[in-house]
């Protein structure tokens, strides 16, 4: 970890679905970048905003967590499936968004959840994005989970005998479907927090404060009306 | 050097050498530290490496620390021994047992390495060094004033520019339930969501959210904290923090120290679990962790004996050496003949040279020949 030099405040966010719920956000919150962050072509990493102060960086969703446990980003913007994976202890999340809501669940093929009892496992094999947070889960139970790390289509998985069951984001349920399988429990509802690294807040307090707090009144705002 | 070489140049995570001039800049800040504590009248001591695992992490200062701690098998004793994971436990060992009939308050410092299995966030390293002070024997408040007056000072003699001082009240959200907190409300508090807080239907979890509200300076933090309606011991202790902090920004102005700033967070709790009364951290802008912590706790050995009161703090070199600032004029190293006399060699010395026996390398600044001292280009 390298200390940062540059002055700058320095927001995360994440690449993809949440990015364009949270547009509308970072703009009640008078937060613009500059063109090219929303140029999809533009090699940049790093764009400034109106605020001389404020940089944005844009990164993929778990990144955003690492980024602003190890102070490289001040404040980020991240699901809370990606902090309960990563239990950092550096990373405050004062503020659910109320955005980029789903929830994480337990999913197997159909037939086997008609004859399968849950309450007979001690040991299973699960494929999934989140291996820390699944066998955590499982552990709690009595049940020792066998995970096997995969970035993404978890849903091919258990069609190709690499796990009979997955751990992974449902939203409507219709990837689920198109695959024969079932979601059998939720292991945790999922929406996107404000992120602070922990000695930002404690070193420039007035500064991180404020934007908490401005997100706050836009996010409260946004989800009244 | 050869594939094989490199190879063995491969150190275990979480574990570095240290080169120059990292190693003399670690060792020039540790003196630097060391004279300003024992012109405060504290005495160094200096606990072994190892011991016994379950003097190691009695209950108390040590006992958290067992996850943390690498264990070995004595193959003397046939005992299992520890490698310190933290100093502070060894000084409250000390205090109570060999020194239990030195006059109190007895004030101890010390500077050593210390080994964790695990690394964190925080730090990457597995290995790294402590110094610290501890003061045993006095629950006053004029103790916390030295104990934190003392961790600023040095530090700020180290050349570290800004320093931010958080105060905190171990335990606060735990008194406040009386112990009955609810896993949802730990870990809103650890993620510091008042709003999670402040919709719950148990009236503690609202007071703790206001609190949660009120950390930052601690000029805005404390009105807001004497604000709350709180049991009486929690009441005081609040009180405590405001005369702390009085008497520190008082001590600050005295001294005109610069780029301090006092805030609270009275629910950082992690890692203050045998901590009683208050309880600090320090940090500095830009440096991703945390540059040392201390605050009160008990000294207990034996369950016959009263706890005693102590307060203290430790520094952890290895943050401190990537936020302080070295000494900017380059060393001015002197070529000399191997050919000339000792006593030239002392001579120039005592002038203040850097000398270098030999012909000169590439890090000569100067060369010496017959008496006469000539710049290197």
């Amino acid at each position: 970890m390298s200390a940062q030099t540059e002055q700058n405040l320095i927001l995360a966010v994440p690449k993809g679905r949440i990015l364009k719920e949270l547009m509308p956000l970072l703009q009640a919150c008078d937060i613009i970048p500059e063109p090219d962050f929303s140029d999809d072509n533009s090699r940049k990493l790093r764009f400034s905003t109106n605020h001389p102060g404020l940089d944005i960086i844009r990164v993929r969703a778990f990144d955003v967590a690492t980024f602003v446990a190890y102070g490289g980003a001040h404040l980020g913007v991240v699901g809370s499936d990606a902090l309960e994976e990563f239990d950092y202890s550096e990373i405050y999340a004062p503020l659910d968004l109320g955005i980029g809501k789903c929830r994480l669940s337990v999913a197997m093929p159909e037939e086997d959840a008609k004859t399968e009892d849950p309450a007979r496992w001690s040991h299973i094999r699960i494929a999934t994005k989140y291996p820390s947070l699944t066998a955590r889960h499982f552990a709690r139970r009595g049940v020792q989970a066998e995970c096997i790390k995969l970035n993404g289509a978890m849903e091919i998985a258990p069609m190709l005998g690499l796990a009979r069951r997955i751990v992974d984001l449902v939203s409507t349920g219709s990837t689920l479907k198109a695959n024969q399988m079932a979601e059998v429990e939720k292991i945790l509802d999922v929406s996107s927090r404000l992120i602070v690294n922990r000695s930002a807040i404690k070193t420039m307090p007035e500064q991180i404060n404020a934007w908490i707090e401005k997100f706050r009144t836009a996010s409260a705002s946004r989800n009244a009306a | 050097m050869d594939k094989n070489n490199t190879e063995l140049a491969l150190l275990p995570s979480g574990f570095a050498d240290l080169l120059p001039p990292d190693a003399e800049e670690e060792a020039r800040a540790i003196t630097l530290l060391m004279k300003h504590f024992a012109a405060f009248g504290y005495h160094r001591v200096k606990p072994p490496l190892l011991e016994f695992e379950d003097s190691l992490l009695a209950p108390g200062p040590g006992a958290r620390m067992a996850p943390d701690t690498f264990r070995l098998m004595d193959p003397v004793s046939h005992r299992m021994l520890g490698l310190r994971p933290d100093i502070t436990p060894q000084i409250a060992r000390i205090a109570s047992s060999r020194l239990c009939k030195e006059p109190r308050p007895l004030r101890l410092t010390y500077a050593s390495d210390v080994l964790r299995t695990r690394a964190s966030q925080l730090r990457t390293r597995r290995q790294f060094c402590q110094v610290g002070c501890e003061i045993i024997g006095d629950g006053t408040i004029d103790t916390d004033v030295e104990i934190c007056m003392l961790a600023l000072i040095g530090l700020k003699d180290l050349g570290l520019k800004n320093i931010t001082l958080d105060l905190n009240i171990p335990g606060f959200a735990a008194r406040l339930t009386d112990g009955k907190m609810t896993e949802d409300m730990k870990s809103a508090i650890r993620q510091r969501n008042q709003d999670a807080l402040a919709a719950s239907d148990i009236p503690a979890a609202k007071t703790i959210a206001k609190a949660m509200q009120a950390a930052g300076p601690a000029k805005t933090a404390l009105p807001a904290l004497q604000k709350l309606e709180l049991p009486e011991a929690l009441t005081k202790d609040i009180d405590i923090l405001s005369q702390l902090c009085s008497q520190l920004e008082a001590a600050i102005n005295d001294l005109a120290l610069t780029g301090i700033s006092l805030t609270i967070d009275i629910l950082d709790q992690d890692g203050f679990e045998y901590h009683k009364g208050l309880g600090f951290t320090l940090f500095s802008p830009h440096i991703g962790g945390e540059l040392g912590r201390g605050g009160c706790y008990e000294v207990q050995f034996g369950e016959s004996d009263p706890p005693e009161t102590a307060r203290g703090f430790t520094l952890y070199m290895d943050t401190i050496g990537k936020a302080a600032t070295p000494p900017s004029a380059p060393p001015k190293l002197l070529a000399v003949p191997s050919s000339e006399k000792w006593t030239t060699l002392q001579d120039l010395q005592n002038q203040g040279w850097t000398i270098l026996r030999g012909a000169p390398d590439h890090n000569c600044t100067h060369r010496y020949d017959s008496g006469k001292i000539t710049p290197i280009e």
